[in-house]
Order: structure tokens, then sequence, then C-alpha cells
């Protein structure tokens, strides 16, 4: 009972992501929507894989820009050996194919780690620069391995699940992805209470204070390296079982760049930052890539704001609250936070506006993509839309300047109110 | 014959051409407290990078409990029995006050690279980790980020990991710089209670401090020893006082 307790958001999250699925079922025709499904399951790989890519950010003060090439290597060594296991020359359950690709990333992360993590900081982020274009180049190169430009395929319905699933369907294999992803976040967030986790923590802090206390940073950067690698691994492997194909894609720089966008966003701080950061930009690229042509955009201006007032990521803002919050006080902030809320929402109109004109005026016109607001065609040749755009752009930057400035006022005098308390730290 | 913890012979350093350590000697037995003195720039904090092998020797030999530590890296001289602090407060800012302690005894109670060992279940050590804490006056931050603590807290939190460890050769470099009357008195009283029946080592330019606690004084000036005697007899020493005490008494 107390497992229970102690761990209930744990127990609450799992039955939230259970759930969701079930909000966007057809129940006309008793039908999961493979959109939502295909969506939750890339947010619960990403989710692994960002958090993996943390193990060395947040926790080791190891900026990788080649992490995708562990996800790449084990999703790749998933596809073989689950050809292998549908030509039934091997026999694995379903259930465990994730262990493969976990050991793939495991194996390739100590080869490319052994290199990489002799050194640190700005040259270990070089190294792992180099080591991405290098595997990249080697993808296109070695046929039998990568397949080339068309990647592996292979299929994720084996017949040998050991509770008789067919992971035919995409919420079979949702609930496959779901247990394997509680399992990791489970394992990484236990590792950070581990004396290599913590060690890890103390060499990012300072790591020839950590080797005066008798550790070899070198050492605990490999260690490290290779279980982040595991880790991401396992989300090569299930990608692989979602998508049932690999490519090229998988191991290079922009899914790399995604950990990072993910951790940044929301916060390579605290262990869950990246969590909220891989909903946030799974969210981004698979729904409003749908809507929008310039969704890239919006989430490089994301990553910009984040970064300049936010560096702490989304769990960064949260946890500014925490003074408040002990003081009691939340509810004093709730109307500062509507009236911040209203121009915010100004500004972004006037900016998605004038971004969606530009954006249809070039690439949507050569696409022959008509711009729609709700059925009303918009003609982005007549001044009318941009001046709006324009007009709402400016006047919301300069009402939530003003409104900022109120809100400042009462953030202030609530935080010196926690200070007053001691409640701060 | 004594049990010596640290032997210098003939130790030089020179970074690039200027020679910093030129030749020096120096046997300090098991249990005292000796104090490194000298004016600045004589090469104090090079000799002790050199000992604790954050710096290469550049010809000559050190001992640490009768080894070599010929080609050894920091951490594998720390696990000989050698332990020190840094003249510039040298901690883990952004870890708790209880980390800090915590990463100061992993490796000596055994836990290494462990990752399938919950921290929080190691009774044993987290029992120790309190005790020190105690004894370091630091129990109330436990929780506190490290970095947050004031600058006294900070140096005493630094001598709590130096000491974690149970080195029984202890290097402090400098362990009241900056501190005000009163902090040094505590500092004073720490440093003797930890470094009880072990050897230290430390370079100070505090002379109350440096004649509160040493058995023995080491003089370096220029890189070169010019007198290693107890204290009395260093307050006695003309050469010492033309070089460094007598402009201090101006």
């Amino acid at each position: 009972m107390s497992f229970l307790r102690r761990n209930w958001l744990w127990f609450l999250a799992i039955a939230i992501t259970l759930l969701i699925p079930f909000l966007f079922y057809d129940w006309t025709k008793g039908r999961h929507s493979g959109f939502a499904l295909t969506l939750m399951s890339e947010i619960g790989v990403m989710a692994i894989f960002a958090l993996s890519f943390n193990m060395l950010m947040g926790q080791a003060g190891l900026l990788s820009f080649g992490h995708a090439i562990l996800f790449g290597l084990g999703a790749y060594c998933t596809a073989h050996v689950m050809n292998a296991v549908k030509a039934e020359t091997v026999w694995l359950p379903t259930e465990l194919i994730p262990l493969v690709g976990g050991l793939g990333g495991l194996v390739f992360g100590y080869l490319i780690g052994w290199l990489a993590t002799k050194q640190r900081s700005t040259a270990f982020a070089m190294i792992t620069m180099g080591l991405g274009e290098l595997v990249s180049a080697a993808a296109l190169m070695f046929m039998t391995f990568f397949g080339g430009e068309g990647g592996i395929t292979t299929d994720r319905v084996l017949d040998t699940s050991l509770f008789g699933v067919s992971y035919a369907s995409p919420w079979q294999v949702y609930c496959l992805v779901l247990a394997w992803a509680v399992i990791a976040i489970v394992l990484m967030r236990l590792q950070t209470m581990t004396p290599l986790g913590r060690m890890a923590n103390a060499s990012r802090d300072n790591f020839e204070r950590a080797q005066f206390v008798g550790y070899d940073p070198q050492r605990i950067r490999l260690l490290q390296f290779m279980l982040s690698g595991f880790f991401a691994g396992i989300a090569g492997a299930l990608y692989t079982i979602i998508y049932e194909i690999v490519t090229f894609d998988t191991l290079a720089a922009a899914k790399s760049a995604n950990a990072l966008l993910a951790a940044y966003i929301g916060g390579a701080g605290g262990f869950f930052g990246p969590i909220l950061g891989t909903i946030v930009v799974v969210l981004l690229q698979s729904g409003v890539s749908l809507l929008s042509n310039a969704w890239l955009l919006y989430v490089g201006v994301l990553f910009i704001v984040m970064v300049i007032y936010a560096p702490g990521g989304i769990l960064g803002l949260i946890m500014q609250h925490a003074p408040i919050r002990r003081t009691g006080r939340m509810r004093e902030l709730a109307l500062p936070y509507v009236r911040i809320f209203l121009p915010a929402v100004v500004l972004m109109l006037g900016f998605v506006l004038l971004v969606e004109l530009t954006s249809f005026t070039t690439i949507g016109a050569a696409q022959g993509k008509i711009f729609k607001i709700a059925d009303t065609v918009v003609n982005t040749r007549t001044a009318g839309p941009w001046v709006a755009a324009l007009f709402s752009l400016v006047a919301g930057t300069i009402w939530m300047r003003y409104e900022f400035r109120i809100f400042k006022l009462t953030w202030d005098a609530l935080m010196d109110d926690a200070k007053r308390q001691g409640l701060v730290q | 014959m004594t049990d010596i913890a640290i032997r210098l012979a003939e130790v030089q350093k020179s970074f690039g051409r200027t020679e910093i350590i030129r030749g020096v000697n120096l046997a300090i037995p098991r249990g005292e407290r000796h104090a490194i003195i000298g004016p600045n720039g004589a090469g104090k904090t090079t000799l002790f990078n050199l000992i604790s092998g954050r710096f290469p020797i550049t010809s000559g030999t050190i001992e640490v409990n009768g080894q070599s530590t010929a080609g050894l890296a920091p951490q594998e001289i720390n696990r000989l029995g050698l332990s020190r602090s840094f003249q510039i407060t040298s901690i883990f800012p952004r870890m708790s006050v209880f980390e800090n302690i915590r990463c100061g005894l992993l490796w000596s109670q055994g836990y290494r690279y462990s990752f399938w060992q919950l921290l929080g279940r190691q009774k044993g050590l987290n029992d120790q980790v309190e005790a020190l804490l105690d004894q370091l006056n630091l129990s109330a931050r436990r929780n506190l980020q490290a970095g947050l603590l004031s600058y006294a807290e900070q140096r005493a939190l630094e001598i709590g990991i130096t000491i974690a460890g149970g080195a029984d050769i202890i290097l402090l470099d400098e362990p009241t710089a900056g501190m005000s009357h009163s902090e040094t008195e505590y500092a004073v009283a720490l440093i003797r209670r930890v470094s009880e029946g072990k050897t230290l080592l430390m370079v100070e330019h505090d002379m109350g401090v440096v004649f509160g606690l040493a058995d023995r004084i080491t003089v370096l000036v220029y890189g070169q020893v010019i007198a290693s005697d107890v204290p009395t007899a260093i307050r006695g020493n003309a050469a010492v006082r033309e070089a460094y005490l007598g402009t201090e008494a101006a």
C-alpha cells in the first residue's frame, strides 16, 4: 500500500496515458484512431530517447550532437533480428525485442563512447558531431547492414508473443511501447540515484574534484555514455516495431537535434523535463506539420524563446513557482496570468498569421495550396490580412510589455513574501 | 626509523623555461601536522599540485605512503590515501550539501561505478554522511545546493569532502583564506579535530593559524626549502625572518 501511495503520480500518469487514446476512439466503428495512437507511440519513443540524451547533457554535462546514432544503430540491429525471428532462424518473444535495440545501443555506445568520452565539454560535443557525420556517411556505404537509401523493412507480426498478442493493431503496439517506456523511464530515474548517477552529476559540476575523491571522470563518462546508449537503443527498437522500417533518418543529425530540442524546451535541469519537451516537440512535429508548411519555424522560434527567456525549460518555469506555492498564495497569480495570457494570444495570432501569409505566398503558392481560415479563403495578395497580422503583432507586443510589468510587480511581491518567510530554497 | 607519509626527493618542476620548484627535499612523518609557508609565488600551491598529481613533476621522486607517484593520475594517488582541498573552493556546486559529502565517501566505501545500488538504501553510508555533516556543523544546511552556501560554509564543506574518504594524508591549500577572524577560529578548531591522528600538510598565510596548528614548518622561497623545523626554531631563524616573516612584522 505504501508503495502505491508513494508512487501515486506514476500510476496516475500510466492510467492517463492508457486512457487518452479513448478520447479519439471512434465508437460508431468501434475502432481506435490510428493517428492518435501513432502520435502517442511516437511520444513514448521520443520521451525515452530525449531522457537518454539527458543522461548525458543534464546529468553528466555532456552535450552530444550525435545521439541519434545510438538510436539508429539500435533500430537497425532490431530490424535485422526481427527479420531473423520472422525467418525462424532465431526465436525471441516480441515483448523482448526492445532489449535487442538496447544491447545494440550498449555495444555501439561502448565503441563510440570509447572515442567520444576521452574528452569532455566542447571537445566532446565536436567528437560526437564528427562521429554522427561518420556513421551517417557509413549508412549509405554499407548496403547489407543499412540497406542504403531504402533502409531495412521488417514485420512486427512475429507470432512469438509471450501473451499470444499479434501486434497487428496499433493499440497493441501502443501498449507495448507504453510498457517499455515505463520500464525505461523508471530505470533511468533509478539510475540517477546510484553511485554512478551521482558521480556523473559530480563530474559535471567539477570533474577535477571528482578525481580527487578517487574517481576517474573518463570512466564515469564512458559508463554513463554506454547506459545512455542502451536506453537510446531501446527507443530505436520501439521505433522499428511501430514503423516497421528503419532508414538513414533514424541516425541523422536531425534526429539528434530533436532530442536536444526536447531536452532544452522541457528543461534539462530536472529528470522529467525532457518528457514535457518531447510532448511539445512531437505535437508540433506531427500535429502542426499537417496544418502548416512553416512548422519547423515554430519549433525554432519556440526553442530560441525558451533558451533566452526560460533557460530552465518548461520544468524550470514550473519549479520557479515552488516558493510561492509554499506561501499558499498561488491564487493571487491567477488574474495576472489571465491578463498576460490575452496579449500573448493576440501577439501569437499576429505572428502566426504573418508567417502563414508569407509561407502561402512562397511555398504554398508553388504547391498550389489555398490559405483558408475556417472555410474562408484568405487572399494573400490583398493588403487586408497583412495589415491585420502586423497590427495584431505590434499591438500584442506593446500590450504584452505593459501587462508583463504589472505581472512582474505581483510576482516580485509574492517572491519577497516567500523570501521573508524563508521559503526560498 | 620513523614512518614517512610523504617523501619528496630532488623534486623539480618547470613550466616551459621557468623553473618553479627547484629541487625540493622533504619528508613528512606520519601523524605530523606540517605547514608550508613562504612569500607569494614561492611555489607552495605548485608543490601541492605535484604531490596530489594534478601536474606531473619534471624530475625527482615523490612517494606517498611509501609508493612512488610517478605516472599516477590524481584519482590513483587519492586511492593511496591522500586527499586534498583547493585554494579556490572546489566543491560540487549544483549538488546538495549532503550529496557533496556522500560523493567524497563513495570510492572509499567500495561503491566504485555501481549503477545497481540505490544510494537511498545504503543506511551505513548515509549515517556516516550525517555524522560528518554534524561534525562540520552543516546538518541544518544538508539539503541546500552547495553553491548557495556562504563562503566560510563552502570552505568547511570542502574540508568535509576532503576528509570524507578517510584518507590518512590530508593536504589543505589555504583553508582559512578570505575568512573573518571568528570564521578562522572555527576553521582551525575544525581542522584540528578532523586531522587528529592523520598526517596534515597545509599551505597557509595566516601565521596565527600556522603557529597554532603546525608541529613543523617548512619555509619555501623561490622553489627551494630554506628551512624546515619546529615553530619555535622557525621563529628564531634569521634567514626566514629576512625572507618572509620580517616583511610580515614590519
